[in-house]
């Protein structure tokens, strides 16, 4: 072996892994790590075990097409999730422990009170949020780190209101929802809109925890409704209003404008043909074409069927979204960057469609995904699918 | 007037299933020692043992219940024998203890059964419908097998040789010891007896309400709210303490609406405590 040979064979050893360091961004540069925040127990558990599977679905997108380009880096993206159990202390420890994992983003909380408890836990820490709570104050312009993932009552109540109103045609209403601000918040603003509706409405209040809810069933009875709407309710607690309704004779409308919880009503009452007539929200319209492509891509990707809670949509909407902002963002660190590369986004998404940032006149800031919603019809036991319903802009 | 008759009937209907949920808990405590945090659990576990004897086997629902308290009383025993019995005479341990069991079996029942409510249905269906009020034929059944079940714990208790061993260990463990009674054989079938009575409860009333794997959670804050009314380790006490938060919660929440009602429940318990601080029935409990 010559020395000029043995030369070229060190060189050759050495600057090796070097030149391969040097080849494009490979998905193992760095790792995005997604915060979620929501209840995974507890009667809301639906809905936060839905969220995170949204989150975790955008992740595995990302990662099947080879990682997240961030500047000349490719990261992979992971999910770290976190039971708020839908308190607003919980949820505020969610983000401090999401901060120790030096987690920037967090897709939730989904409840008005963890809504409540993170903003301010999760500003403080540099993180930005996207809540998908129905509370009044859900984001506010104290805290440009908060985002919203979904239209909010006020955006969807009047809209819904009037046709279900028109479908229906009950002249009075009584909206029952706890008693905290996960319930009052969304209830009193369904209530309102059924008035503008000219619907005489009420709302009656429960303690959250509540399982029996006979004397709540009799107090609604007592006034004569010609339609109930569970507002939102915990899914287990407005399938068993709604179960306690009908056995109670109720034979009026049942609604539910809040939070998702059909499918768990349906099993709750029996069937559709028990549950008679019945309308309600849906966060996205589920019979769309973009919506069916969704749940077929992932039972694809996760080889599981997607939860059956809609909320699983916002979830993945908003870590799409989030995910968009932080290549475009070139960092994985500046939560601030980040947010502003966020609002500078067109909302758009490949399931979704179009959609828009919207806020402004309801909470004086224009961080909230808005996209067509949908509304549910079951009439006279039969189910009539989910039309879409275009919502009144915030901005 | 029609509406106060309803008022008694609902209320009468909450009461006799607090009633099962109490006299299992307040056993539990008065015999052992132990405050039990893991009653709702097997409340839960009733409730889906009945579920999966009925839905996934097809057996009829009768089988399910029975199904239900066998396999709550096998798990109350082993755990009492495995893990209570080393610790029986330290609260903090036990509390400890069945606050862990709690969390496993509501995350072993998420993990089996997943979040959400499954579709269980009580097999007899439609209300009895009176002027101005109504009860479902399920209530009244619940009903029937609540006064039973409180028939045959008082008969056990007061009319037998185990049941006065039970009262004995209860009254002065050391005493009933030195007379031949064996904790070791009758504590883990006390404990059976009160998680039997949990899971029977579970597996009645969960396909009234709803079935979900943390409905264990207000279950739990009820009973405790009961016995400790009820006067703690009074089985007397709580069925009668069980009527009176049924009566009592079904007025208020019907008369002053569902956030008032739960205010006036806990000040009437909090200003029966003040003048009695333990409890309506309470007796000399526990040496140990």
């Amino acid at each position: 072996m010559t020395a000029a040979f043995r030369y070229s064979l060190l060189t050759t050893v050495i600057l090796l892994p070097l030149a391969l360091g040097a080849t494009p961004a490979r998905a193992a540069d760095c790792e995005i790590k997604l915060g979620m925040v929501g209840p995974l127990s507890g009667a809301a558990a639906s809905w936060g075990i839905a969220l995170r599977s949204g989150a975790e679905f955008a992740a595995a997108e990302v990662n099947k097409a080879g990682g997240l380009p961030v500047e000349s880096r490719k990261c992979t993206v992971s999910v770290i999730s976190y039971d708020s159990k839908y308190t607003a202390d919980g949820a505020a420890a969610g983000a401090n422990y999401l901060a120790s994992q030096n987690v920037k983003f967090i897709i939730g909380p989904v409840g008005s009170p963890e809504a409540t408890g993170i903003k301010p836990v999760a500003q403080r820490n540099g993180q930005i949020t996207f809540n998908t709570a129905y509370a009044k104050n859900a984001i506010e312009p104290n805290y440009p780190l908060a985002f919203h993932g979904l239209s909010g009552p006020a955006t969807w109540a009047p809209p819904l209101a009037k046709a279900a109103k028109e479908k229906f045609g009950f002249k009075s209403i009584v909206c029952v929802a706890p008693n905290d601000q996960g319930g009052t918040d969304i209830a009193s603003v369904d209530a309102a809109a059924y008035r503008a509706n000219g619907v005489k409405a009420s709302e009656e209040y429960y303690q959250r925890g509540t399982t029996n809810f006979a004397p709540i069933i009799q107090r609604i009875l007592n006034q004569n409704p010609d339609a109930v709407d569970t507002a939102s309710s915990p899914p287990a607690d407005g399938a068993t209003i709604a179960k306690q309704l009908r056995e109670a004779g109720f034979d009026g409308v049942i609604g539910r404008l809040g939070g998702p919880g059909t499918a768990e009503t349906i099993r709750a009452v029996g069937s559709v043909e028990k549950l008679g007539n019945f309308y309600w929200l849906e966060i996205a319209p589920v019979d769309s074409p973009g919506v069916k492509a969704l749940w077929k891509e992932y039972q694809e990707l996760m080889g599981q069927p997607a939860p059956s809670n809609t909320l699983v949509i916002p979830g993945v909407v908003s870590a799409r979204l989030v995910l968009k902002a932080i290549s475009k963002a070139g960092t994985t660190e500046n939560a601030e960057k980040v947010a502003e590369a966020l609002r500078s986004l067109a909302v758009e998404d490949k399931n979704l469609g179009k959609g828009e940032w919207t806020g402004q006149k309801i909470y004086g800031i224009n961080q909230e995904l808005s996209f067509p919603v949908g509304m549910g019809v079951i009439a006279n036991g039969k189910n009539l699918g989910v039309t879409m319903i275009e919502t009144a802009t915030s901005r | 007037m029609h509406g106060m008759i309803s008022a008694a009937i609902i209320g009468i209907g909450l009461g006799a299933q607090y009633a099962l949920l109490a006299l299992g808990f307040t056993l539990i405590f008065g015999i052992l020692g132990v405050v039990n945090f893991a009653h709702g659990g097997f409340y839960v576990v009733g409730g889906y043992v009945a579920y999966w004897v009925s839905a996934a086997l097809g057996l009829p629902y009768p089988v399910a219940v029975l199904a239900a308290v066998i396999a709550t009383a096998a798990l109350g025993y082993l755990f009492e024998l495995f893990f209570i019995e080393r610790f029986v005479n330290d609260q903090l341990a036990t509390m400890m203890l069945t606050l862990g069991l709690y969390l496993v079996l509501s995350t072993a029942i998420v993990v089996s059964f997943g979040p959400e409510s499954p579709s269980f249905s009580f097999p007899i269906t439609g209300s009895l419908h009176g002027k101005g009020f109504f009860i479902p034929w399920a209530n009244l059944v619940v009903l029937g097998i609540c006064v039973l079940a409180i028939a045959a714990v008082y008969g056990l208790l007061y009319r037998t040789d185990l049941g006065r061993a039970l009262r004995a260990l209860a009254d002065d463990r050391a005493v009933a010891t030195a007379l031949g009674i064996r904790p070791r054989l009758l504590f883990p079938l006390a404990f059976a007896l009160a998680t039997a009575l949990a899971g029977l409860t579970g597996a009645l009333v969960t396909p009234i309400l709803t079935l979900s794997p943390h409905v264990g959670d207000p279950v739990l804050a009820t009973a405790f709210m009961v016995v400790i009314l009820g006067g703690l380790g009074s089985v007397i006490g709580s069925i009668v303490a069980a009527f009176i938060v049924g009566l009592v919660e079904s007025y208020s929440s019907i008369y002053l609406g569902g956030s008032k009602g739960a205010l006036a429940l806990f000040v009437l318990v909090l200003l029966i405590l003040a003048v009695k601080p333990s409890g309506l029935f309470s007796r000399e409990v526990r040496q140990a």
